[in-house]
């Protein structure tokens, strides 16, 4: 098909062809010739945007070598041609004057430059020693969500198959553990059922603590357009801050920190007690349990917790749910009744297609899996799930906390397909990696949290981080800092830039960048997306993929690893790609991912489509077809109700210490900063971070703008300025402030408590005090 | 007998003015309607030539400016300047008092029809895609000039209209579309910079004889010289 655009330049080029050999005769113009002199004269090439999870399609400019410019790709449906700011300056960290491009090995307390092979024979041999001397769980990857799923798949194999170690982790336990957590506690399957193009079709979007319009701002910008164009369209925020989001919404509802458990609770109760529950869909496809309760915060050393579920009926879960009628739960949510009832009419009502939103205020939670189960039990009861329209959706924070942390598995308990406990998931690793079955331990090891309290503990003696910066992002900050520059550790970091975790290094390996690498990102909404590598990585810098296959083969593991340099991010994933083999999980073939903008999973071989609804047996093939819905993630194919009760945050506010602590993101920023800092544009809009007061808190408290106050919480103390009504307003008796700004870390305040069965810590809560510099 | 004249032709004045008000509101609706373009696989759905009308409405009044000569106080330079490089979102350059606002009204008031802004003493820029209204999104203030880290950034030259087929032919668009639709909004006005002012902007359907050179896709290359 022909649309205008290409009507008119094709007539514009023909025409002007066929009147210049008229004019000049004798001389023949090439069609396709191109003048490199002509300024815009840019090569586009597509691939996913480096930062967040929302997984835009980028098309990134290039000229005489150089990524000069970049812009959205109007074929993506993820954001058909729309960016955020991050998106279209991304590039520009790259020519940042700091990059790192040689490796540099720390000898007498400097940092001297050596070249690529003498620093990977230091990592190799270090890394051999000391499991000859300490064993196999002396040593650990810690890797991240921003890892490509080559990246990740090398990391597993190489320390599961290879080594013999289940000490791998990533960053995303610290953001996306609890929404796993939960998608298998309902589920029995990970990751939304639905997709971004829910956006189309409903009607209520409801965010529970999530400030879209500034953390995943291109599917705002959707929903403000739905909003705009159809009639009946609504937005409510539910959050514990003032933000954008909640002024762009329709109706702001500001709730207590950790209330969310007793609000999510009261809904179920006005559900069942007006009589809007879709009484066929939970016969059908539903079953009750209930799980531990006093289940802990883990705020102690190799702490341990494990779920027990126990099934109970539909009677008895109204029982429970007596308890959280919505006034008598207003003290504890400090949301009023009346709310919590509109709220609930809005999921009960049949004739609304209603999506619930969240990432970060539900995940990063000591009660995340519970919340995430909770919200799934609203949607449960209505029946409002799987369908265009309807259905709880988990967002993602990092680009492939989807792709590669969950899909390929990432962290200690995980395999490419399925868990470490279970025997029949080890024997398919062990067949597909090629290694004896029993190399593969069965049991788990060390949690981010707790990876790095063993490397305090002195248990870990080498760590290697790839993709990822825990000197900043990790909670309590102040213990893990000196924990990583004792001597009893090895420290290899691979990055890009300099960053305080690079800082403690013993050995900094200089990494290629995003479009300096061909590889793959999954975003949110289960879509993997491809790109190649557009321009060259200066110095030494090297993809952490081929990092990982350099090191492994200098340990003698050459033969498990015999993918070739120039295409090894192809060869991994046809690799990978066997271990998803099936209606529930095929992954799309390289081949049809170069051509299109990304692939929706579970691909459908037969007519080369995305499965953009699963569990429905109308769109997923997966089901079984004599059922409407199908969860096959449980073995019943039903999917569970939860009974969670509230249970207060470990640390609340008191005397001594009397505000709570939120910490969380800005537009501007891509978490630890590395990168986005290094933009001019985002640096200079955002150039440090603050903390942001209730106007009346900081009045009666005599501080002004701008001006500079301690915050402390018994863990450490950060100096930051005083933000007043600027770009978000905390409830009374809470300050928020932005973990970005590596000048100003936050994390050394923050508590490392988290939910006993994601592990994920809770950077939302924690109390601290206020005083004056 | 006259009140009852008098009666009837209010009721038609009445009329009138419904009517007018609801064709205005009813092109506003349709002007903001962009997702009703059906996305169709392998084409865009981004809405290109959605905005090649809009202002049209003003482009007489964008002649007689350009016929009485009043200039715009915005350079080229000064644009660019605000333009990490060639396309890119410009930066906000003045203080924004509602910094918990992701922009909407608060931009357009100014940013959707333009206008004289005594308090800068300058015209007020038109976005060209006034239906995106989280502003803030792309377009963020400056705090400050510093910077964190020393850059390189090599910033590629803007840029220039100088492909033509033929010597007085109509040139070809140089730069891609995307957000930039409306042509009018730079290109006419008193918000344009001097040196891209059109002379001509009361010919309205400016791709009738300016196409696009994009070759967003790598797919097809046009001629040139």
């Amino acid at each position: 098909m022909m649309n205008r655009r290409n009507f008119l330049k094709k007539a514009a080029a023909a025409s002007a062809m066929a009147a210049a050999a008229t004019m000049i005769p004798g001389i023949l113009f090439a069609s396709d010739q191109v003048d490199d002199n002509i300024t815009g004269d840019i090569n586009w090439t597509k691939g996913p945007c480096r930062f967040c999870g929302v997984g835009c399609g980028v098309l990134i400019g290039t000229q005489k070598g150089k990524a000069v410019a970049v812009k959205g790709d109007p074929n993506s449906s993820v954001n058909k041609g729309l960016l955020c700011v991050k998106g279209y300056h991304q590039i520009m960290c790259t020519s940042s004057a700091d990059r790192l491009t040689k490796p540099l090995v720390k000898k007498n307390g400097k940092y001297v430059e050596t070249s690529m092979e003498e620093a990977l024979d230091l990592v190799a041999s270090k890394m051999k020693e000391t499991i000859e001397k300490h064993g196999k769980d002396s040593v650990a990857m810690y890797t991240s969500g921003q890892s490509t799923i080559p990246e990740g798949y090398v990391a597993s194999k190489f320390m599961k198959g290879a080594i013999g170690t289940n000490n791998l982790d990533c960053n995303a336990r610290l953001c996306m553990a609890s929404a796993v957590t939960g998608f298998l506690t309902t589920f029995g399957a990970d990751e939304p059922m639905g997709c971004y193009e829910d956006i189309e079709y409903a009607n209520v979007f409801v965010l529970w603590g999530n400030n879209m319009a500034e953390m995943h701002p291109v599917l705002f910008s959707r929903m403000l357009d739905n909003r705009l164009t159809r009639k009946n369209v609504k937005i409510i925020d539910l959050a514990t801050r003032t933000t954008r989001t909640s002024k762009a919404a329709d109706k702001s509802i500001l709730f207590k920190p950790q209330a969310d458990l007793a609000i999510a609770n009261a809904i179920c109760y006005e559900i069942i007690n007006n009589g809007w529950v879709n009484n066929s869909f939970v016969e059908k496809h539903i079953v009750f349990n209930k799980g531990k309760t006093n289940i802990g915060y883990g705020l102690e050393d190799k702490f341990k917790f494990k779920d027990k579920a126990t099934p109970i009926d539909f009677e008895q879960y109204k029982t429970f749910l007596e308890g959280y009628r919505p006034d008598k739960v207003e003290a504890i949510t400090g949301v009023s009744a009346k709310d919590i009832k509109y709220l609930a009419s809005l999921y009960g009502d049949p004739n609304l297609k209603v999506v619930s939103y969240w990432c970060m205020g539900l995940n990063q939670h000591t009660r995340g899996t519970w919340m995430n189960n909770l919200v799934y039990n609203i949607h449960l009861l209505t029946g409002k799930i799987s369908q265009p329209g309807n259905g709880p959706f988990s967002l993602t924070g990092q680009p492939s906390a989807c792709g590669t942390a969950r899909e390929v598995g990432t962290f200690t308990h995980k395999l490419p397909k399925g868990v470490v406990t279970n025997k029949k998931h080890r024997e398919l690793a062990a067949k597909i990696w090629k290694v004896p079955y029993d190399r593969i331990p069965d049991k788990p090891t060390y949690h981010a949290t707790e990876m790095f309290r063993a490397v305090d503990r002195g248990d870990i003696k080498f760590i290697w981080t790839q993709v990822t910066n825990p000197l900043v992002s990790l909670p309590k900050t102040g213990r893990y800092r000196p924990a990583m520059q004792k001597d009893s550790c090895f420290v290899v970091v691979s990055d890009v830039f300099p960053t305080p975790t690079s800082d403690v290094a013993d050995v900094i390996l200089p990494a290629a960048w995003h479009v300096e690498k061909s590889g793959m990102y999954g975003n949110s909404e289960r879509r993997t997306q491809y790109w190649d590598k557009m321009v060259e990585a200066p110095g030494e810098a090297m993809p952490d993929a081929w990092m990982t296959i350099e090191i492994a083969k200098r340990m003698g593991y050459g033969d498990l690893f015999p993918y070739s340099k120039e295409n090894h991010h192809e060869e991994i994933y046809n690799e990978y790609r066997q271990f998803h083999v099936g209606k529930k999980h095929n992954m799309a073939p390289v081949e049809v991912l170069k051509k299109q903008s990304g692939v929706i999973w579970p691909y459908i071989e037969e007519t080369g489509k995305s499965t953009q609804w699963r569990f429905n047996s109308k769109y997923d093939p997966a089901c079984d077809s004599t059922k409407e819905f199908d969860f096959y993630g449980k073995p019943n194919g039903k999917a569970v109700i939860w009974q969670r009760p509230y249970e207060p945050a470990p640390e609340v506010p008191d005397n001594e210490y009397p505000f709570w602590l939120n910490t969380g993101r800005v537009i501007e920023h891509w978490h630890t900063g590395s990168m986005t800092r290094r933009i001019p544009v985002l640096h200079q809009a955002v150039p440090n971070a603050y903390v942001e007061f209730h106007p009346d808190d900081a009045k009666q408290m005599g501080i002004r703008n701008k001006q500079k106050v301690k915050v402390i919480s018994r863990r450490g103390t950060t100096v930051l300025p005083a933000s007043i009504n600027e770009r978000g307003m905390p409830t009374k008796g809470q300050v928020f402030v932005p973990f970005f700004d590596e000048s100003m870390l936050i994390n050394d305040v923050t508590l490392d408590a988290f939910c006993p069965i994601s592990k994920e810590p809770d950077y939302k809560k924690c109390a601290v005090r206020i005083e004056k510099v | 007998m006259r009140q009852g004249y008098i009666i009837i032709g209010f009721c038609i004045v009445l009329l009138v003015a419904a009517g007018i008000i609801v064709k205005a509101s009813l092109s506003e609706e349709q002007a903001l309607n962009y997702s009703e373009i059906i996305p169709m696989p392998g084409t865009n759905t981004l809405p290109i030539e959605e905005g090649v009308f809009k202002l049209s409405n003003n482009a007489e009044e964008f002649l007689d400016l350009v016929n009485r000569g009043v200039s715009s106080n915005q350079t080229l330079t000064s644009y660019y300047n605000r333009r990490a490089y060639p396309g890119a979102p410009p930066t906000i350059p003045h203080p924004t008092e509602e910094a918990h606002s992701m922009g909407g009204k608060d931009c357009l008031q100014c940013h959707q029809n333009g206008g004289y802004v005594d308090k800068y003493k300058a015209f007020a820029p038109v976005s060209p895609h006034t239906d995106y209204i989280n502003c803030k999104q792309c377009h963020v203030p400056v705090k400050s000039t510093g910077l964190f880290k020393a850059n390189n950034w090599y910033k590629m030259e803007a840029p220039e209209a100088k492909q033509q087929a033929l010597l007085g032919s109509p040139p070809i668009i140089p730069h891609s579309l995307e957000m930039r639709n409306n042509c009018l909004s730079c290109h006419g006005g008193p918000s344009a910079p001097k040196e891209i002012r059109v002379t001509h902007p009361n010919r309205v359907n400016c791709r009738q004889c300016h196409a696009l050179n994009d070759n967003a896709k790598n797919t097809t290359k046009i001629w040139t010289r």
